[in-house]
Parts: C-alpha cells; structure tokens; sequence
C-alpha cells in the first residue's frame, strides 16, 4: 500500500474513542496512555487510520499475547455504543447486528477512503433458524479486536444464550454460530 | 411456567416442567456461559502473564535502582570527604592572633557553604564565608571553582574590594551559564582594623562599646559585573568577629517561625564573656531546640582578637 495512499483511509472520531474508552474501562495497560492519545480527538471528527493503529500498537506492545485483550476492547467498545450510545435504538435483537454492521449505517459509516484500503465488511450467508452465519471482512481493522466487536454487538441485546465467532482458519472469515 | 421464569426461581424445575425448547435452551444458556468462561479465562490469563512480567521488569529496575544508588551514594561519600578535605585548618598567624570556632554543615553529603582562611599580598590574613545558591553536588563543583580562583588572585592583592572583584570578573561567565551565584563575605584583617566585602553573606562585629552589622548593599558574585563597595570596622583585643549564612537564621520552628538574625545577635552578645568554643556550642544548642529540622548548609564562624 503506497504511503500517499494510506494516509487517505479515515477513520470516524467515535471509533477512535471507542476504542480508548474500552481500554480505560477495561483497566488495561494502554488505558492512561490512551486518554492522552485521545484528548484531542473529536467524536465527529475524521481522523488519519494510524490513528486508530497507534492505539492497537499499545495494547500489542504491551501484552505477550494480545489476542484476547482485543478480543475485549471489542466487545467492550460494542457494548458502550449499545448501553450509551445509539446501538439501542438501532437493533432490538442480537442478530439485528449482523445486518448492521455489514449495512451502510454500520462499518461504511466509520472508515472512509481509497476503496481497496476500506475494504469491507460483507454478511455472506446467514440461517436465523440454524444460527449460523458468514462474515467476510477485509477492512483494515485488528481481526481479534473484530471478533470482539461481533460477540459484543450480538450480545448487547441480551437476547442470544450463545454466541460464538471463529476466524482462527482463516482470518477475514468469521464463521458464528448463534442461538 | 415460562423459560425466563424457570431461569429466575430458586428450584430447580421438575422434568415434567420443561418442555422440549425449555430444554434446548437450557442447553444453549449453559454452552453460553461456558463459552464466556472460555473467553474470561483467556482475558485473564493475558493480563496476568501480562501482569507477571511487568512484577519482573519491575524487580528488574528495582534491582537496577537499588545498584545505582549504591554507586550513588558511595560517589557522595567520598565527595563529602574531598569536599570536607578542602576546608581549612588554623595556623602561622593566624592561629596566634585568633581564637576561631566554626560550625559548618552542609544538607545533603555535600553542598554549597564554603569558608576559607587565606593570606593576601603583604602577608595579610583573611577570612571568606560564601553560600553558593543550589545544594548538593552542583554546588559543591561551584565551591571548589571558585576556592581555585581565590587562591589564583590571593597572594597578589590585599584589598577585599579588589580580590573580589577579580574573582567576580573572572567567574562572571561561568557562574551565568550553570546559573548559581555565591553570597560572600571576605574579610582582611589588619594590626588594628579589618576591612570586608559583604555581598549577601552576614556578619557582626561586638567591639568594646559598639556592635556593627557589616552593611549588606553589595550584589552576589556571579549575578553582576560590578564594582564591590568595601568597608572598615576598629577592630581591637577580645574584640568578638560573627560571620555566618543565612542557613541557620532562616530555620524555621513548628510554628513557622524563623530562628532570626537577632536571636543568634542576642546569644553571642549574652555570651561575650565565654571562650568563642562555648559560645559557639551555646548558640548552636539555642539552635538545635528551636528548629524542627535543617533546611538549608549551615555555616556560623565565631572569632576573638587574642592581641
């Protein structure tokens, strides 16, 4: 990716914050060091994609294994929007999220950009009855923290008794299994 | 009985109650927490290993700290015996004409209240009491300059005005770009008389029937290049000579109250009649019941005129 190129994919203020709320709320180590990545930051701002890769960066540096703690932010950032912000006026059910964020109010609505770095982020299949479904994602957002960003955003309705999501076979497919 | 109800009673359901979804759900709910457990577990055991290492790095640096002190302080130690080794000691005339007591303590293992005998040109003996701003290390590294311009100069000049000017102008530069200055008082003594430069330092002069407080209109050295003003004072037999710092009048009690140039005036000239030795240690136990604790180098020099 050319530097002139990435320095074009933006991404929405709020996303930002998110994300170093969740790392304040959750106590983890990039937490003091977020609120001063972030005192500038507007909700409604745009903001340079490396902005939001500065914060992940952190809790990557500062963890042997990161995987799970971003796993948390994004269930953590999920449940803040839903417990706090507009998420419960925008779906009443855990799979109403699904349909969301793959929606154009959803993830086209928080990166913006050169459109092979936007990338995106697609419900491929999906069987209510079964509760299964298939997400493809290739925007440029941490895998781990996305995963956490679906089991969250599923189980903020409090709806589902289970919630499952795997991309350990292959990382842009999200295989989750529901009831 | 409705699946949310059976999930919020106290007893467990009876088989009859449940129907087939009741049991499906069941099922799920139970995977559901387990999968959460699953994914807390995995949170946790992150954060504690995450936890661990930091304890390790932490153990690591305190060792670290723990060493560098040690060097530290070892450093500091010998400092202070350098630093101790470079004050003076009485002698030649200076010992016959003088009874000397001086109490000299710095703050920290080393600082910046200096005193220094010296001879001048004409074989003239004179006393310096300086208080170098700062403490510790920094300003015992301006102490040992400035000693080392002092002795350049002395045994060319006799004039206190003269001597500490030269060293002033020559100092000027250097004492500006590490920012500290010095409060002086130096004093040549003459058969009858003595004449003194006084820049911020103290001094008092109990004659037979008159005290002097030595005029204090002079700047520091290192914070103007400009002339010095010096100053006479009769100085006869058992005349009494009090040269010190502000490190001692400026200790407070624990009512915030300075111990006062006037406190340490009134307990000299209480005293006059004892050997300098016991005023010295008179005052300095006035000063000890008074302070809660030192704050700043102490420096308080008390002579007599034997002849």
């Amino acid at each position: 990716m050319s530097g002139v190129k990435m320095e074009e994919l933006r991404v929405f203020g709020a996303t930002i914050h998110g994300f170093a709320q969740a790392c304040i709320n959750l106590n983890i180590v990039a937490g003091s060091k977020a609120s001063s990545l972030i005192s500038d930051i507007e909700v409604n701002g745009w903001y340079p994609f490396e902005r939001l890769r500065r914060l992940e960066r952190m809790v990557i540096e500062s963890y042997d294994n990161a995987a799970p703690i971003l796993e948390r932010v994004g269930m953590e950032i999920m449940l803040t929007w839903y417990n706090y912000g507009p998420g419960k006026q925008i779906i009443k059910k855990g799979v109403d999220f699904l349909y969301f964020q793959s929606g154009s109010q959803g993830y086209e609505s928080v990166v913006k950009g050169p459109k092979d770095l936007v990338g995106s982020f697609t419900l491929v299949e999906i069987d209510e009855t079964k509760g299964k479904a298939l997400i493809h994602s290739t925007d440029p957002f941490s895998k781990d923290m996305e995963r956490g960003v679906i089991i969250g955003g599923m189980s903020a309705p409090g709806d589902l008794d289970y919630i499952d999501v795997k991309n350990d076979e292959d990382e842009h497919y999200f295989k989750i299994e529901f009831c | 009985m409705s699946f949310e109800d059976i999930l919020k009673s106290n007893t467990p359901p009876q088989k009859d109650d449940l129907t087939d979804e009741d049991l499906r759900r069941l099922f799920m709910k139970y995977k559901g927490l387990l999968k959460d457990q699953e994914r807390d577990k995995s949170f946790w055991a992150a954060t504690n290993e995450n936890l661990k290492i930091a304890y390790e790095k932490l153990d690591e640096k305190d060792r670290e700290l723990e060493k560098a002190y040690s060097i530290i302080h070892e450093d500091l130690s010998i400092a202070e015996k350098i630093q101790r080794g470079l004050l003076p000691s009485l002698s030649g005339q200076m010992k016959s004409d003088l009874d000397i007591a001086v109490y000299h303590k710095q703050l920290f293992e080393v600082g910046g209240d200096y005193y220094d005998f010296f001879k001048t040109k004409n074989e003239k003996y004179a006393i310096g009491v300086f208080d170098i701003s700062g403490h510790g290390v920094s300003a015992a590294l301006v102490m040992v300059y400035l000693k080392a311009q002092f002795m350049q100069i002395m045994e060319r000049l006799e004039s206190p005005k003269k001597i500490v000017e030269w060293v002033n102008s020559t100092s000027f530069n250097f004492l500006k770009s590490v920012k500290r200055y010095a409060t002086v008082n130096f004093v040549v003594f003459h058969q009858d008389k003595l004449r003194y430069v006084c820049g911020g330092g103290f001094g008092l002069l109990i004659g037979h029937d008159k005290i002097s407080t030595f005029e204090k209109r002079d700047h520091f050295v290192g914070l103007r290049d400009k002339p010095f003003h010096e100053y006479e004072l009769p100085f006869s037999k058992d005349d009494i000579l009090v040269l010190y710092t502000d490190g001692m009048i400026e200790a407070q009690n624990d009512r915030n109250e300075d111990y006062t140039i006037a406190r340490l005036k009134q307990m000299v000239i209480n005293n006059t009649d004892k050997h300098v030795d016991d005023i010295l240690k008179l005052c300095l136990n006035d000063y000890q019941n008074f302070r809660s604790k030192d704050s700043d180098d102490i420096t308080l020099l008390i002579l007599r005129k034997r002849v």
